[in-house]
């Protein structure tokens, strides 16, 4: 199956505009998004996209906790107890997990492991992070988004002080669910277990997680390892990882949302009308239904003509679908690159939104200057368009820079407005530098730029 | 009926007794702090007497906290935080370094890094003098663990006690004290700077600048030490002896440097515009590597 699947992927990105991107064996194991190809429109095989439709869901998961509490015991544990029940899962032993080289992801340099297995109910894609900073750079470079989290807390030792600060980080990065597993419950006894265990919920409701339904596993991670089979050994992690399968939900393909379908191509079938192109990411796309085109100040109504896949028409087509779509109405010179088709009056275009960025270091290729906190103005790069943005900053009462190398809550202001969603990443670039990386987190009300002067904007506080 | 009373207290007896047992051991744990395996040992020993256990735990932490550093001790402690605290007329910075960044957010070690620069501010105060008009002292690791804390205890055992508490190494790495004469003026910095302002700042960079300008040029301290965290310089330099680098970007030399928050002039225009002077500045990193140090073989980059 995954050799399959690879076979296919390779051939399609050896088609597809994507031809010098390179899948390595890493990135494979790190989710749906990466591997979301989008291959430009008719040289498209349908098995692809059937495939795309079959795949197994993969589920981003990390650990947490104290350096001493046996997070990459742990983790190095999980795969030799599921390699020796899948040949999905390769055994990755502490060592190799410790001394994980260095990754780059869309620049960044970050210092994370990344360990991919699989269990009965899906795949997944573990990540182990040693600080805060690596946290939210992995986050805000995409490389993987975490679905859910493992807590690891030492019975022997209880939470450390620290454990509020590896809880506020979970919540920063928009982890909801948290499996919590008591490790070391060999050498403490069952009350000191059970204390850790309130103590832990208690923590948890504090930070605002469900510290009441999430699970708790008591085991050991080095005794799992040893292949030890009474309770506290292999079968702790079986355990945990059963819980981890019921508890930690993944989204799932949305098919019931109004309609999105970002355009990534657009062209004129002489007799027709204008054709645009792109990979519906969520909802059904019906014929004749009510549509929208945004982007780039405009927000045209038009309806949906005619549906395309693989150069056959069909009456509705699903997220994930890469379509042509026949719009009435509209000329070709009123679409461009980077525009939006979603269903009508279901989104709205704003020039104003809040992201969470990262500056690069010089190192990474970024400044080597700290930037002010306002009236940065550089132009915007994200999906298949480019713009005039101006950044501004929201650091800490007091902080007036941000130095290469830190992130920060920042507000975007476009110069014209575009359709940007949630989670959608960008790059900021300068003296053609990728200088910041980030992603959108909210739409703001649009603000008036008036004589197209982005310094001159007044910002509400 | 008082029978059937009897009966039930000697029925659940033995669970009422389990209970007292279990709350004793969480409120000691929830009262100290202490890892449950110490608390549990605490209580052995003291026949579950809470305010025993108690105090034998409070004599135990110095020592459980030396054994933990010593436990720890080599291990790599690359994060950490700069303080920087400035009184009349001296100021000092202080690096303390731990093994992750989460520790750094943490108030325990906020508190330590607190502590270790006032007891630094003291050594300065009564020790730092001389007649020039900038007098540093640099402190080294061993130095600094000697220096006493302002309850008396040396610095090297506050830090055992958080590395008891937090269960990760720490180090005491290095201090600058700084004291001027005359009319110098000086001020310090940190970035970021914390939310809540005292007396002392603590940070991932700091600076401390030592400046001569008009009276009521605080602002323009601040905004020296600004650019001095941010643009990096390894000098002040000299007009006439100092050379502009061709290239402004790799420029090093203070003077010469644009002025980060107004790229238009020159940290020279700076000065001149505000009748001030540059005497002698300091900039910490937390982690950099200083130049005094070897840094090991495979850290080296190379081009290959």
């Amino acid at each position: 199956m995954r050799g399959i699947n690879n076979l296919v992927r390779i051939i399609l990105s050896g088609k597809s505009i994507n031809a010098q991107r390179s899948y390595s064996e890493k990135f494979y194991t790190l989710g749906n998004k990466l591997l979301n190809l989008s291959p430009t429109f008719g040289i498209t095989s349908r098995r692809f996209t059937q495939n795309a439709d079959d795949t197994e869901t993969i589920c981003n998961v990390g650990t947490i906790g104290h350096v001493d509490h046996g997070k990459t015991t742990l983790t190095a544990a999980i795969t030799k107890v599921l390699s020796s029940e899948n040949d999905d899962s390769k055994y990755v032993s502490y060592g190799e997990i410790d001394k994980a080289p260095e990754e780059k992801a869309r620049g960044i340099t970050i210092n994370i492991a990344h360990v991919g297995y699989r269990t009965k109910a899906r795949r997944y894609a573990h990540t182990d992070c040693p600080g805060h900073s690596d946290f939210v750079k992995n986050m805000i470079s995409g490389a993987s988004q975490m679905d859910g989290a493992i807590l690891v807390v030492a019975a022997t030792d209880g939470t450390m002080p620290q454990t509020r600060e590896h809880l506020l980080l979970a919540k920063q990065v928009g982890i909801k669910e948290i499996v919590v597993f008591v490790n070391k419950a060999d050498i403490a006894d069952m009350e000191m277990l059970e204390l850790v265990e309130i103590e832990t919920r208690e923590l948890l409701t504090d930070i605002g997680f469900d510290g009441i339904n999430s699970p708790v596993v008591y085991g050991s991670a080095l005794r799992a390892l040893q292949g030890d089979m009474s309770d506290f050994g292999v079968p702790s992690v079986r355990k945990l990882l059963d819980v981890v399968d019921s508890y930690i939900t993944t989204p799932t393909r949305d098919y019931k949302s109004p309609f999105i379908l970002p355009i990534d191509n657009a062209f004129t079938v002489p007799g027709r009308g204008t054709v645009v192109v792109g990979t519906l990411k969520q909802g059904t796309l019906k014929k004749n239904a009510n549509a929208n085109l945004l982007g780039f100040d405009e927000e045209i109504p038009t309806t949906i003509g005619d549906i395309q896949i693989f150069k056959q028409s069909v009456l509705e087509a699903k997220a994930g679908e890469n379509v042509g779509v026949l719009i009435r109405g509209i000329k070709i010179s009123r679409v461009q690159t980077g525009m939006l088709l979603c269903a009508a009056n279901s989104l709205s275009v704003s020039n104003h939104y809040a992201a969470q960025i990262y500056l690069l270091t010089k190192r990474e290729g970024g400044r080597k200057k700290p930037m002010q906190a306002s009236g940065y103005i550089q132009p915007l790069y994200s999906s298949t368009w480019h713009i005039t943005c101006r950044v501004d900053l929201k650091l800490p009462d007091g902080t007036e820079l941000l130095m290469p190398g830190e992130h920060a809550e920042a507000r975007l202001t476009l110069m014209r407005k575009m359709p940007f969603l949630e989670g959608q990443a960008f790059t900021i670039r300068e003296n053609k530098c990728t200088v910041i990386t980030g992603i959108v987190t909210k739409q703001l009300g649009s603000i008036p730029v008036i004589n197209r002067k982005l310094k001159k904007v007044q910002l509400s506080k | 009926m008082l029978a059937s009373k009897l009966c039930r207290f000697i029925h659940t007896n033995n669970s009422v007794w389990q209970a007292t047992q279990k709350t004793v051991l969480s409120e000691l744990r929830k009262k100290t702090g202490y890892t449950f395996a110490n608390c549990r040992k605490a209580l052995q020993l003291h026949g579950n007497d809470l305010q025993k256990a108690e105090q034998w735990l409070t004599e135990q932490a110095q020592q459980l906290g030396w054994m933990k550093a010593t436990k720890l001790e080599g291990r790599a402690t690359g994060q950490g935080l700069i303080a920087v605290s400035v009184r009349d007329k001296h100021a000092v910075l202080v690096e303390v370094n731990c093994e992750t960044d989460f520790v750094a957010r943490n108030k325990y070690f906020q508190g330590l890094v607190t502590t270790v620069a006032s007891a630094t501010m003291k050594f300065a105060s009564n020790s730092v003098s001389g007649t020039d008009l900038v007098n540093k002292v640099s402190l080294d690791s061993e130095t600094l663990k000697e220096l006493p804390a302002p309850d008396g205890k040396t610095l090297a055992d506050h830090s055992a006690l958080i590395i008891g508490s937090v269960g990760e190494n720490l180090s005491l790495r290095r201090a600058l004290c700084v004291s001027v004469n005359d009319d110098i003026l000086i001020t310090g910095l940190s970035h970021p700077v914390p939310a809540s302002p005292s007396a002392t700042l603590l940070g991932k960079y700091a600076a401390i600048v030592a400046y001569r300008a008009p009276p009521k040029s605080e602002q323009l301290g601040k905004r020296l030490c600004q650019h001095i965290i941010g643009m990096n310089p390894a000098k002040i330099g000299e007009k006439g002896v100092d050379e502009p680098n061709p290239v402004l970007d790799d420029e090093t030399t203070m003077i010469y440097q644009e002025y980060l928050l107004d790229p238009n002039i020159t940290v020279e225009q700076l000065l001149t515009d505000n009748q001030a002077q540059v005497i002698d500045f300091a900039r910490f990193e937390t982690g950099e590597t200083l130049a005094t140090e070897k840094q090991p073989l495979e850290a080296v980059e190379t081009c290959g």
